[in-house]
């Protein structure tokens, strides 16, 4: 025995097994995110969604009456994964709906000693912030110097919080595969954060 | 160097081309589009048609209409706009200067 769950898919009613439904929740999702950056992604999302419904009626026939596991696999291989459709998308037009990368100096609010500024100038220059910290602490023994151009860069340099603005400041261009690489960065120094 | 990989290289190309044309013969629903271009076998999986329909649309060579079904819920209807119709004139005329030239350099 299964629970059934009801959902409506494009103006259609379906009822739809539980494992099945997590499955084709998950596979939405993940089409939701590859779409992210695109223009009317949602008007794309709906357009399959309908075309997904119309799927799963073809085989509504007779005595059947609930959409299975088997189902939504076989759908969803006639769809394609978000991986299969970037697949067959020429590589300009995918470029086109990543922001061009632009590349800013941001204090790194994650790598910091005081406020983030020598990370983030590491961070920007791809080098090893301690090389920046030994500087700046050389010119603030020779005079202080050192102390009042942190003092300047920290009001200038605003934080980077976003993980959009963390992959800017590391001068990558910002579209869908980076974000998820640095959400994956992130989750991963919690879960380390977590075990100490 | 992959085979498969080649293969949908060139199909890249030639999708976009493909559903311009399905669409200067008669306006169409988004799964008569993918009927021809499945039976034309340029095409794998259906979810590439979305996005390049939704694109053309903004770019502004389709329009569509929504129209009453018996089967079901109304239908998205495609088709070309004037200047997706002059877009097409020009993809028209590349393709056969491409044919023409990879012919020209097969048969030498």
């Amino acid at each position: 025995m299964k629970i059934t769950v009801s959902v409506n898919l494009g103006g259609y009613s379906f009822n739809i097994d539980e494992d099945a439904y997590s499955e084709l929740k998950r596979y939405l999702k993940n089409l939701e995110l590859h779409f992210a950056g695109e223009e009317s992604s949602s008007e794309i999302l709906s357009d399959i969604e309908t075309r997904m419904a119309e799927l799963f009626r073809a085989k509504m026939t007779g005595y059947k009456q609930v959409i299975t596991i088997a189902d939504v696999n076989e759908v969803i291989s006639v769809l394609g994964t978000p991986e299969d459709i970037a697949d067959s998308e020429s590589k300009s037009s995918r470029e086109k709906f990543s922001s061009p990368g632009y590349h800013r100096m941001y204090r790194d609010p994650d790598h910091r000693i005081i406020g983030g500024v020598c990370a983030g100038m590491g961070a920007y220059w791809d080098i090893d912030p301690i090389v920046i910290r030994v500087l700046f602490a050389a010119l603030v023994l020779a005079g202080g110097l050192g102390a009042l151009i942190y003092l300047i860069l920290y009001i200038v340099l605003p934080e980077a919080k976003t993980t959009a603005q963390k992959i800017e400041m590391k001068g990558e261009p910002v579209n869908i595969h980076n974000i998820k690489e640095s959400v994956k960065e992130e989750f991963e120094n919690v879960r380390k954060k977590m075990k100490l | 160097m992959d085979l498969e990989n080649t293969k949908a290289q060139m199909r890249k190309g030639i999708l976009e081309y493909c559903i311009l044309s399905i669409l200067s013969r008669n306006s169409c629903y988004a799964s008569d589009i993918i009927k021809e271009l499945k039976e034309a076998k340029v095409i794998v999986v259906e979810g590439t048609l979305y996005p390049l329909l939704t694109r053309q649309k903004n770019a502004g060579l389709l329009s569509y209409r929504w129209e009453e079904s018996q089967q079901g819920p109304p239908r998205k209807y495609y088709e070309l706009t004037p200047a997706g119709k002059e877009y097409l004139k020009d993809l028209d005329n590349s393709w056969e200067e491409l044919v023409e030239s990879v012919n020209l350099i097969r048969t030498r």
